[in-house]
């Protein structure tokens, strides 16, 4: 098993050309943020705040216009390039002709290595798809899909895990249901994991650390170090210090003018 | 420079490339005598003495198509809802319709022939084809109205009749606008062989006439305008059709 | 397509085919109504005997009508699904090409039969080299295009995964070009064979076209009409068949 790495990134701005304007647009403005080796962080923040366009950055999907991004040292681009990312979209993008074997075999086939069957088969295991290994996914529901994809993004132990709004487009029980196993799936390796997403309570259900942008240009607004200890039961959602945390968190979401000083917890 | 423009920049420059070579093969004779330069035949086809001729003609085949489509379509469109309203009816009006579409057109042209006129046969051939797309079209078209949409018509206390004027036909418009601009191609090739069964003028005829006496300008001519008007026709139904998604889509 | 088992196949088979079969008895009671000649019209039936009396010429012509179909439907989608990929890894070639070729495949091209039969000789291979062209062009606009819609999201992935070009056209681009090139196919299916014909009736070689053409000069109308039902059971079949391919290619390939 390879160890995860670290996600630094320093002092990162994301500048986007507009028709029409000569500055174009600044989705993301000298935002630093360092993620330890197995630490889970979930950056929230209301939308078009720019953290898709963060995400994007560290999966080697675009360049910063200013600034850096590294993965355990080297550039994203090649992090990728030896096949060491994992990443789980809100759109599953699983093949429709490939059945949810080899969906999830996808990415040895691509990286040129052996399949490794046992591999596969711990993996739709621990996300509770045996049944369904040789079904299409258009035979499977939602939720369904997108455990296939989280399999996927862990088959050939990335170094990081980058997780987009995977549960954005599911209904708010199969959300709680994905979350308490993603806990459960996650604990498994405890890869260095940046969760983008909208929800405070998943961000504070799921994450060691939760950050939060300002809309755009997107900067951090505010760091919070999730208190409860792991692992943690579905129980804790509806505890006081919960509760509390929360409030805090919605509250900075929906502040207009952004306090630039990040306070913990 | 946008991709938006990098592209229509790169597809004039295809085409460009290709009028050049064309040029360029015709000059050289690299294409013997049967491929003149573009020029020789833009220079005729700019000649006055030669312009009514070609309008003559152009006129004729147009004429033609517009009747088989509206012939064509009229027939589809009465297929395609009888077999819609009396479901029984469905399996045998695919068949038959698919079956009239495969007759070759140039058997077609002998059977109008007999069947109607001269002057008749090119629009009833171009109407085969308009009918088999039309009737394909509007089929699927009426099937496009959700199970939502027909419960809420039969809470509404609205009859068959009803529900198909005010609901399921407005949903096909613009698959018949569809059907009506992928027709196009099909009803002119059709116009233009049923031509070759005795009627007196039209770019079939133009064609026929420039191949049997080996007027080689002439049959570049005659295609060039069979391709001009195939292209103008098709920019204008697909802005029909556009037209239509945006009102009924 | 579901049948309705239990159900009398006589029932079934009048439930196809009552408007083929209206025809046919439409057409038999007006050649007999109107007492046609043979020659100007004959009757479905007399062309049926026709048919069965003299199988060999048909088949002759059947055979190599039909060779050239297939082979020009197989050589047209090969290379204009090649010249596709070999687009697809050049912008710069793409956007040479695909606007000519769209504009060249609403071309009518009965009208370029004759130009083409003058440039390369009025035989076989001729009518070989319309049907690749005719379908060529379709096979290259729709596997163009079908080459370019993966499912969302899926480049993405393959980014992130790290995948080399060809590895992204041999798992991603082409597995998600099939429903196109499919639907490509159905269309170059009936215009291959009808397109063959054509041009075997204006330029006189051999095959269905000519024996129509040669057989209706010399006014032996049944044969010609026997020559056209020949090549439309083939047509339909043939349309049949692509639609039966077409359901399967998108059921496999989504």
């Amino acid at each position: 098993m390879l160890a995860s790495a670290t996600i630094s990134i320093d002092r990162a701005s994301k500048r986007f050309a507009l028709a029409g304007s000569s500055e174009g647009v600044l989705a993301l403005s000298e935002l630093s943020l360092e993620i330890a080796p197995g630490e889970f962080v979930a950056i929230l923040g209301p939308s078009g705040c720019g953290k898709s366009t963060l995400l994007r950055l560290v999966a080697s999907l675009d360049q910063p216009s200013g600034g850096s991004v590294s993965i355990g040292g080297a550039a994203p681009g090649l992090v990728s390039g030896r096949h060491a990312l994992g990443v789980a979209f809100q759109d599953h993008a699983l093949l429709p002709w490939l059945s949810i074997h080899d969906n999830i075999a996808l990415p040895f086939r691509i990286a040129g290595r052996r399949v490794d069957e046992a591999a596969i088969a711990r993996l739709i295991e621990l996300v509770g798809l045996a049944r369904f290994a040789t079904a299409r996914p258009r035979q499977l529901s939602g939720g369904m899909r997108q455990r296939a994809s989280i399999a996927r993004a862990l088959v050939l132990d990335p170094e990081v895990l980058l997780l987009d709004e995977p549960f954005g487009a599911l209904d708010a029980v199969t959300r709680r249901q994905m979350n308490v196993e993603l806990q459960r799936i996650w604990s498994e390796r405890q890869i260095t994991t940046m969760l983008i997403t909208h929800s405070v309570d998943e961000a504070l259900f799921l994450a060691d650390r939760v950050v939060v942008m300002s809309g755009r240009p997107g900067r951090i607004v505010r760091e919070v170090t999730v208190p409860f200890a792991r692992p943690r039961a579905p129980a804790v959602m509806r505890s006081e210090a919960f509760h509390h945390l929360v409030d805090d968190l919605t509250a900075a979401l929906e502040m207009p003018d952004p306090d630039s000083s990040p306070s913990a917890g | 420079m946008s991709a938006g423009r990098w592209n229509v920049l790169l597809g004039a420059l295809g085409i460009a490339l290709f009028l050049v070579l064309w040029e360029v093969i015709g000059r050289l004779g690299l294409g013997g005598i049967s491929w003149p330069p573009l020029s020789a035949v833009l220079e005729m086809l700019a000649d006055d003495s030669k312009w009514a001729l070609f309008q003559r003609a152009l006129a004729a085949t147009l004429q033609e198509t517009a009747l088989g489509y509206i012939w064509g379509t009229a027939a589809g469109l009465g297929l395609a809802t009888v077999a819609h309203l009396v479901p029984p009816l469905r399996r045998g009006s695919d068949r038959l319709a698919a079956v009239l579409n495969s007759v070759p057109s140039i058997a077609l042209g002998p059977i109008f022939l007999v069947l109607l006129s001269r002057d008749s046969t090119p629009a009833a051939v171009s109407s085969i084809h308009v009918f088999f797309i039309v009737f394909v079209s509007v089929s699927s078209g009426l099937q496009r109205a959700t199970p939502a949409h027909r419960d809420l018509f039969a809470v509404l206390g609205a009859d068959r009749l009803k529900r198909f004027r005010r609901l399921e036909l407005p949903a096909a418009l613009p698959a018949l606008a569809s059907g009506l601009r992928l027709a196009w191609p099909a009803a002119l090739i059709g116009a233009i062989i049923g031509e070759w069964f005795g009627a007196s003028r039209g770019i079939g005829i133009l064609i026929i006439n420039a191949m049997q006496n080996f007027q080689i300008v002439l049959l570049w001519c005659a295609v060039l305008l069979a391709v001009g008007a195939s292209l103008l026709f098709y920019g204008l139904l697909t802005l029909l059709e556009r037209g239509a998604y945006a009102r009924f889509g | 397509m579901e049948r309705a088992s239990g159900r009398p196949l006589l029932l079934r088979l009048v439930e196809d085919y009552w408007g083929i079969l209206l025809l046919l008895l439409g057409w038999q009671l007006w050649v007999v109504l109107n007492r046609f000649n043979p020659i100007v019209m004959p009757t479905p039936v007399a062309v049926l005997g026709d048919l069965v009396a003299y199988p060999m010429v048909y088949v002759q012509s059947v055979g190599i009508t039909l060779a050239v179909a297939v082979f020009g439907l197989i050589a047209g989608m090969a290379v204009g699904t090649g010249l596709a990929v070999a687009a697809w890894f050049s912008a710069v070639a793409s956007g040479l090409l695909n606007p000519l070729t769209i504009l060249f495949s609403s071309v009518p091209v009965v009208a370029l039969i004759p130009v083409i039969a003058r440039l390369l000789g009025y035989d076989t291979s001729t009518v070989l080299a319309i049907v690749v062209i005719i379908t060529f062009f379709p096979s290259f606009v729709f596997a163009s295009s079908g080459l370019r819609s993966p499912p969302p999201g899926s480049e993405d992935l393959f980014r992130v995964l790290g995948a080399s070009r060809l590895s992204v056209l041999w798992r991603l681009a082409l597995p998600a070009a099939m429903p196109n090139l499919a639907i490509a196919f159905k269309l170059a299916a009936a215009h291959a064979i009808l397109a063959a014909m054509v041009a075997e009736f204006l330029m006189g070689t051999s095959g269905l076209g000519y024996l129509f053409a040669k057989t209706k000069s010399d006014f032996q109308t049944e044969q010609a009409f026997g020559a056209s039902a020949v090549a439309t059971v083939i047509s339909a079949t043939a349309f049949l068949l692509a639609g039966w391919v077409e359901k399967r290619v998108r059921e496999r390939y989504g």
